[in-house]
């Protein structure tokens, strides 16, 4: 099954984009060959292991123990995925790479060696910032679109890629609120740190609909400014209003995954080239595994790849090719 | 619409939100803050204190949205401290997001683990603890260190009519009468 299996690539060229398709995928990235995967949590294990057609899975880089001098310990279920082709991509959380102080070295090393215990074909972490003044704020928290976060977010990169073996890719956050003197759009913010850096971009749906709909936008917009043909993987996930902020789509993980997010993600795959890596993250209140397997195919049909949920290559009934 | 920015100076990007006008309210320190990293440093300490531990909001800032952000932050918070202390947040029912806010009004985080230690051991001294929330505090007292890490030594709690006693990383919970 070697040929399922996801090529561990070095660094891509750098300044991909420069004159590029301004539509996506034409490299096929790291992912290469495309599919449905899941975010790998602990509590839905059991579900995840049984879906013959996934292709790959995220771990949470922090969740897991080891690192320096003891090697990472990889969950069972995820050694088993392992054993079966699907590529596992570590996912930090806590790096703070726009963080204006220093990068915490304990932490790239572990993410490092997260890559390496799982051979895994990239590494994904956030344009965000998670402590400052010596307080963790408990989540990932927008950056200011400055000309200084830009270069401190650019050097943070710089220096998680020279750790890495394989290439890293940035995902943009779904942000409550914006900074007040922002220099840049998040087009020519994230256009910008890709260049600068040769990242590739993990592209969230979720997140792209929460700006949207909290800045009052249009989502596809941001699709037209940033360079599609450096997405590496997608990100779908659940999200709701809250009662007590109307008005206000929180990407909570907790709740289903909308129509417009769906429909968002129809959108994306129509000016993508190459079929694209998309997966599910859910983090709390888990459904059962039939409802989490009927997401998973309403995730394959909007992005037109074939499902998770099936074994083999068979494409979903009704996808949009 | 990628224009080259490598290099270029940084401009405004939409009319009205970064005018001079508004760049002079949104921190008189800025200007005493030559250096953009340290300026950027300041200002990001300022956020995060103004939404995890009781500071002011950084001028110039949408005050609802960084009210909003606060409330989700406890919302995940409550969440995450649920998952780690499930008898403790069992025991408060509905009243458990509530009581995790006010438990956790200007405290940063410092994770779930302490998080909901810092409260089991609140509500114990104020009497409010389940028996069964008591018996999972007994329990992580016996077993863990604040930070998380195993106990090496045999450790013991009283709890209610009883004790929760470990030895050799075993867990025995004993009835006295």
């Amino acid at each position: 099954m070697a040929d399922q299996t996801y090529a561990a690539d070095k660094h891509p060229p750098r300044g991909g984009t420069t004159g590029g398709s301004p539509r996506g995928g034409n490299h096929g990235g790291p992912l290469r060959g495309g599919g449905i995967g899941i975010g790998w949590r602990p509590a839905i294990a059991g579900a995840v292991g049984g879906l013959p057609g996934l292709r790959f899975c995220e771990v949470i880089a922090e969740s897991l123990s080891g690192g320096d001098r003891v090697p990472v310990a990889l969950p069972r279920g995820v050694a088993e995925l392992r054993g079966r082709g699907v590529a596992v991509v570590p996912h930090g959380v806590r790096l703070s790479l726009g963080g204006a102080e220093p990068l915490d070295p304990v932490r790239v090393t572990h993410l490092a060696a997260c890559a390496a215990a799982f051979e895994a074909p990239l590494v994904s972490e956030h344009v965000a910032f998670v402590r400052a003044g010596g307080r963790e704020a408990g989540h990932l928290l927008p950056l200011p679109r400055s000309r200084a976060a830009l270069d401190v977010l650019s050097a943070h990169v710089r220096s998680v890629q020279a750790e890495l073996d394989v290439p890293l890719a940035l995902e943009p956050i779904a942000a409550l609120f914006d900074w007040p003197d922002d220099e840049y759009t998040e087009g020519e913010f994230l256009t910008a740190l890709l260049e600068r850096t040769g990242a590739m971009l993990l592209l969230d749906v979720a997140n792209v609909y929460a700006n949207a709909v909290n800045r009052g936008a249009d989502p596809e917009a941001l699709f037209d400014a940033i360079p599609l043909d450096r997405v590496a993987y997608v990100h779908v996930a659940g999200g709701a209003e809250h009662a007590a902020d109307p008005g206000v789509y929180h990407d909570t993980h907790t709740d289903p995954v909308p129509p417009a997010v769906l429909a968002l993600l129809e959108r994306l795959r129509e000016r993508l080239d190459v079929a694209p890596a998309v997966m599910l993250e859910r983090d709390g209140r888990y459904p059962p595994a039939a409802t989490l397997r009927a997401e998973l195919d309403a995730i394959a049909a909007a992005a037109a790849l074939p499902s998770a949920t099936l074994a083999g290559a068979a494409t979903l009934p009704g996808a949009a090719a | 619409m990628t224009r080259e920015l490598r290099g270029a100076s940084p401009r405004v990007a939409r009319s009205g939100t970064a005018s001079p006008a508004s760049r002079d309210t949104t921190s008189a320190s800025v200007h005493a803050r030559p250096d953009p990293t340290a300026d950027l440093a300041a200002r990001q300490a300022e956020l995060v204190a103004a939404l995890v531990a009781g500071a002011p909001d950084p001028a110039g800032f949408d005050r609802d949205r960084l009210a909003v952000a606060r409330r989700a932050l406890v919302r995940k918070r409550a969440g995450e401290v649920a998952a780690v202390w499930p008898l403790l947040a069992a025991s408060l029912g509905s009243r458990w997001h509530d009581t995790v806010a006010a438990h956790v009004n200007g405290r940063a985080p410092a994770g779930a683990l302490r998080d909901g230690w810092q409260l089991a051991r609140d509500l114990g001294r104020c009497g409010e603890l389940s028996d069964a929330a008591a018996v999972e505090l007994a329990e992580r007292e016996v077993t863990l260190h604040h930070d998380g890490r195993r106990r090496r030594l045999p450790a013991a709690r009283r709890c209610g009519g009883g004790a929760v006693v470990q030895i050799g990383g075993r867990v025995h919970q004993l009835m006295l009468h």
